[in-house]
């Protein structure tokens, strides 16, 4: 108990120089280095697997070229979606080491290639094994659905169809979330029916070889992590902290403040500017589930979030009863000081994206002067928790700039009309600008155009930090 | 940072990629030589009269018990008939693996000509490798009825289990003196 407050004193503690930031940033980038290897070598091994069970004799007439083009399709597609579902996973490492956001997106853009070498992997074996029998492609469907575990196979393949053309930009929006979230779902039955083909049909993973146990190995890690991090862990988190709705606060016209109860809320190792997925048990609320940022620093018996009220969801939450029963899942995100790279520190933030800033300012370690911080928004009425930022900001010694009002018309500035027109400019605001960390938090529209002003600078893609609230 | 993440990608993959073509290449020849290895074998036992004769006895009478005494019978009297043609009796060709499985049969000769085969193992390492000799199976036997030798044609998508399915005949017939 003794050394865990004295490693809580030593973390809290500012650092001196950058270098703990510049050793930090470091390591993280040799994780997320290995990360990528292990990606594209897994996808590699999947070919290997082919090549060691003598794939390589399996090339010398048209046949068998299709039909060992497509098995080996149908291996990596295979391979890219179980590493679909260890970066969905939300594993602390991965988390930790590229952020929720980014894993995320690695994880859709590896979608559509996946599902191109499965459809391809079908289509392929298909044509080979037809031309080997001397009947056409659609006729070979037939013999085909005769070996055992190939129905399932079948199945399988036209659920990821349903999964993944159910996550095209275009065809998402047609879905609410839960809609979209339950499709979603039937990606792991897919998986998991597409196993026993590929263990009992092909003659790549025969029984007793080591290449079965690798594939089984890689199985057991994606589902494993699903299991662990996505199901197992948030459940032991939620009955462990036994969090409940102790106040709900409107603090400006729909937005509310939302103060939990629970406790030991310190071990959940939450860092200001983390997100959690929050679920409020109610009837009405239950099957809705709320990526919310922390609005400031836990205690160990208390935690606060700040909604604005963004849809029909979150307007359940304006009026949720107190004593209302919470489950967890995270924390998650690198929108942290777990990002730092730079000695110092620059913040700026616009409407609700203000919630995250306030926790991470609270928790932020840095000399005073280090830090500079701007808050945006559009009216007066915008100015949520500002007092308490400007308080926090003036006890740690941090400049707090404010700029109120709305964007000029007709030109693409993330400033006031007013502050555009007297010429204050990024480096005119933050003249440490190259030094520092930047973190940017606001609406998407707000967001678009403050980050490419910044990149314009010419500051290294890795100071900057961007959360988005679209939701 | 990314070329570093960009080389180790190509290197960790360019390995993996060898080591499973080694592995590979280690596979195909060792199935390479075993599939040439049965003819060689039967013709290297032949003089060993007494060991070829009393293996294709033992799994005659466990295929099939009615010709058990008719296969006997004939047998002990090859070593004498054997320059005239071959002898009449049910025997077993050696066992031949491929890398879907190893492939056996039974070769039935009556009146100095072939009247049966009987597949006795065929590839089945894999629901594929069944679907296909399965499939190639009976095509053979026909092939093998026909030609009264084990010199028939490829069947294609089959060829693993035609070349196994050929040798184990050849094996046999080379024990009936044929």
């Amino acid at each position: 108990m003794t050394t865990h407050a004295a490693t809580r004193r030593v973390a809290a503690r500012p650092p001196i120089a950058g270098g703990d930031y510049r050793r930090a940033f470091a390591r993280r980038g040799r994780r997320s280095d290995a990360l990528v290897i292990a990606l594209w070598a897994s996808g590699a091994a999947a070919a290997a697997l082919f090549l060691a069970s003598g794939g390589l004799s399996q090339f010398s007439s048209i046949t068998e070229i299709l039909t060992s083009v497509g098995i080996v399709a149908g291996l990596i597609g295979t391979d890219f979606i179980l590493v679909m579902l260890v970066l969905a996973a939300r594993i602390p490492l991965i988390d930790a080491t590229i952020g929720h956001d980014r894993a995320i997106a690695l994880h859709r853009s590896l979608g559509k290639p996946a599902l191109y070498l499965l459809l391809g992997h079908g289509a392929l074996l298909l044509i080979g094994y037809g031309m080997s029998t001397g009947i056409n492609p659609i006729a070979e469907i037939g013999p085909m659905l005769s070996l055992p575990d190939m129905p399932l196979a079948f199945i399988g393949l036209g659920l990821m169809i349903a999964v993944v053309v159910s996550s095209l930009v275009a065809v998402r929006r047609r879905f609410s979330y839960e809609g979209w979230h339950l499709i979603h779902l039937l990606s792991y039955v897919s998986v998991a029916f597409a196993l026993p083909h590929q263990l009992s049909v092909g003659g790549v993973l025969a029984d007793g070889s080591l290449q079965r146990v690798y594939w089984i190995a890689l199985y057991v890690l994606a589902l494993g992590s699903i299991v662990t991090f996505r199901f197992a862990e948030p459940l032991v988190s939620s009955l462990r902290h036994r969090m409940r709705v102790a106040a709900v606060t409107e603090i400006a016209p729909g937005v509310t403040t939302i103060q939990l109860a629970g406790n030991d809320l310190r071990a959940l190792g939450a860092s200001g500017g983390q997100f959690f997925i929050w679920r409020f048990w109610t009837p009405r609320t239950w099957w809705h589930s709320h990526p919310i940022s922390l609005s400031a620093m836990p205690t160990a018996s208390s935690a606060r979030i700040t909604v604005r009220n963004l849809g029909t969801g979150s307007a359940q939450l304006t009026v949720i009863p107190v004593g209302t029963r919470v489950s967890i899942e995270g924390p998650y995100g690198l929108f942290s000081d777990a990002a730092r790279t730079s000695p110092k520190l620059t913040i700026i933030a616009a409407g609700i994206g203000v919630t995250p800033v306030r926790a991470l300012l609270e928790q932020s370690s840095f000399a005073p002067g280090e830090a500079t911080i701007l808050l945006r928004a559009s009216t007066v009425e915008e100015t949520y928790h500002w007092d308490e930022i400007r308080a926090i900001a003036a006890a740690k010694g941090a400049t707090c700039y404010s700029m109120v009002g709305h964007r000029p018309r007709g030109v693409d500035s993330w400033m006031t009309a007013a502050d555009y027109e007297r010429g204050v400019t990024l480096q005119s605001a933050f003249p440490d600008l190259a030094d520092s960390d930047v973190y940017l938090c606001g609406p998407t529209a707000w967001l678009d155009l403050i980050e490419v002003d910044v990149r314009a600078s010419g500051i290294r893609s890795h100071q900057i930090h961007a959360e988005r609230f679209d939701w | 940072m990314r070329t570093r993440a960009i080389l180790g990608s190509i290197l960790a993959s360019t390995s993996v990629l060898i080591v499973g073509y080694q592995a590979g290449v280690s596979v195909t020849t060792s199935d390479g030589t075993s599939l040439t290895l049965p003819v060689d074998s039967a013709a290297g036992t032949d003089p060993n009269a007494t060991t070829t004769e009393t293996a294709p006895t033992d799994s005659s009478s466990g295929s099939s018990s009615g010709s058990t005494t008719d296969s006997t019978a004939p047998e002990a009297a090859a070593p004498e008939t054997a320059a005239t043609g071959p002898t009449d009796g049910t025997y077993t060709g050696s066992s031949v693996s491929t890398r879907f499985g190893n492939v056996q049969v039974a070769v039935t000769i009556s009146s100095g000509s072939i009247t049966d085969i009987t597949a006795l193992q065929l590839t089945d390492d894999d629901g594929r490798s069944v679907q296909i000799s399965n499939r190639a199976a009976p095509i053979l036997r026909t092939a093998v009825l026909e030609s009264q030798s084990a010199q028939v044609s490829n069947v294609s998508g089959a060829t693993y289990t035609t070349q196994a399915y050929l040798a184990s005949v050849q094996s046999a017939l080379d024990q009936a003196g044929a």
